[in-house]
């Protein structure tokens, strides 16, 4: 598992981006996986810089194992809604992985904060 | 005129002579056939300014040949904007006006990131390679398989894929495709209906409209026709790098126009 703590703003996500593409191409994922990875990655974290609270931290957490990378971002929101699903952003995420969803749940560090997380996954293509 | 004439050299070269051309050419009517003359003349005798600015900027990932189209069309706006009534000479003008187009150039079209040449290469064989290996094997390569295809390294290819992604809209790839005229077909009026279901698609939908056609249709095939990026690659004509690229940018431009244009929407169940 790789983890990744960056800043919660969109100057910092060209680094979660490498890494997943790093992850993926040493995975031997094919190139479209590569890149549609990099792009639900760069989604995702966007979406969550938007809601983070200041000062938030944003946590990406990779593995890549039996031909399928997960990825799941985290960060502090004083917002408990989390993402929409009925966005063109949730919309470009469905399309890029295979599996998305969201999560709300109370900051154990944080009074009145939440921690909102997506997670996606995407496998290796299966060609007969 | 009266300035001294160390303000008319540029490197060794005297343009002096030309100084008064300039005031002549100020007073002309566009239509008049002399101001095409003169305009003509103006921009031939300074061309070696550009193209020296244009070596300036070489090695920085730009063929030498577009830098110099680029500062050549720096040169010809010097030479059009020039007021020879605000006691500066044409040099003093021309060079800033042509850096400031060859910059530009590197901001909007450039690598954004200097990539040495040996990397454009292999970005550029990594490129040809996943289109020709897609149609061998009807799907997109892994790394491995474009190592191998290529005989090279799979460290070699990482770097190459990585190069792609520092690259924003390509000259190169501008080059090795035409498609300008994209007929758009019946894509749009699908992904009205498509759109339906997105709830803020009416700051979405005038946001597309904006978008060139072929951003717009790429994003339409891959976000609502399920396209994959090499499929969408082969339809266009360009790259699957490039599609990549262009998904990219197209997406994060959204994003920044729907953050700046649409205020959060109250929360519902």
């Amino acid at each position: 598992m790789v983890e990744v703590r960056v800043v919660a703003d969109p100057e910092q996500l060209p680094v979660m981006r490498a890494v997943v593409g790093d992850l993926a191409m040493r995975a031997d994922f094919d190139v479209d996986t590569i890149a549609d990875l990099r792009l639900a990655v760069d989604e995702a974290c966007s979406s969550l810089v938007r809601i983070a609270a200041e000062q938030s931290q944003l946590v990406g957490r990779f593995r890549a194992e039996n031909d399928v990378l997960e990825f799941t971002a985290e960060v502090n929101s004083p917002d408990a809604s989390g993402p929409r699903k009925n966005t063109f952003s949730w919309r470009v995420l469905s399309a890029l992985s295979d599996n998305v969803a969201s999560s709300v749940q109370e900051s154990e560090e944080h009074a009145d904060g939440h921690v909102v997380r997506i997670q996606l996954s995407k496998g290796r293509m299966v060609h007969e | 005129m009266t300035q001294a004439d160390s303000e008319h050299a540029y490197r060794g070269q005297n343009y002096e002579e030309l100084a008064p051309l300039f005031v002549e050419f100020a007073g002309l009517d566009k239509t008049d056939r002399r101001h095409a003359e003169l305009r003509d003349r103006l921009v031939t005798e300074h061309l070696p300014i550009a193209q020296h600015i244009a070596r300036r900027f070489s090695n920085r990932g730009e063929a030498q040949e577009d830098l110099i189209q680029v500062a050549t069309l720096g040169l010809i706006n010097a030479v059009d904007r020039f007021d020879p009534q605000r006691g500066v000479d044409f040099l003093s003008y021309a060079v800033p006006t042509i850096m400031g187009e060859v910059r530009r150039h590197f901001r909007d079209t450039g690598w954004t990131v200097r990539v040495p040449r040996r990397l454009q290469e292999r970005h550029l064989s990594i490129s040809s390679a996943i289109s020709t290996l897609s149609q061998n094997l009807g799907r997109a390569p892994t790394p491995s398989e474009i190592a191998g295809h290529l005989g090279i390294s799979r460290d070699e290819v990482h770097q190459g894929l990585e190069a792609g992604n520092a690259y924003r809209s390509s000259s190169l790839d501008e080059l090795l495709s035409d498609t300008d005229e994209i007929p758009l077909g019946d894509a749009i009026g699908s992904s009205d209906t498509e759109l339906d279901e997105v709830e803020n698609r009416a700051a979405i939908r005038p946001l597309l409209e904006e978008l060139g056609e072929r951003e717009r249709r790429i994003l339409v095939l891959r976000f609502f026709k399920s396209m994959t990026q090499t499929q969408i690659a082969e339809q266009i004509g360009i790259s699957q790098m490039h599609v990549s690229r262009l998904l990219a940018r197209t997406l994060s431009w959204l994003r920044e126009r729907i953050e700046v244009d649409v205020p959060p929407e109250p929360v519902k169940d």
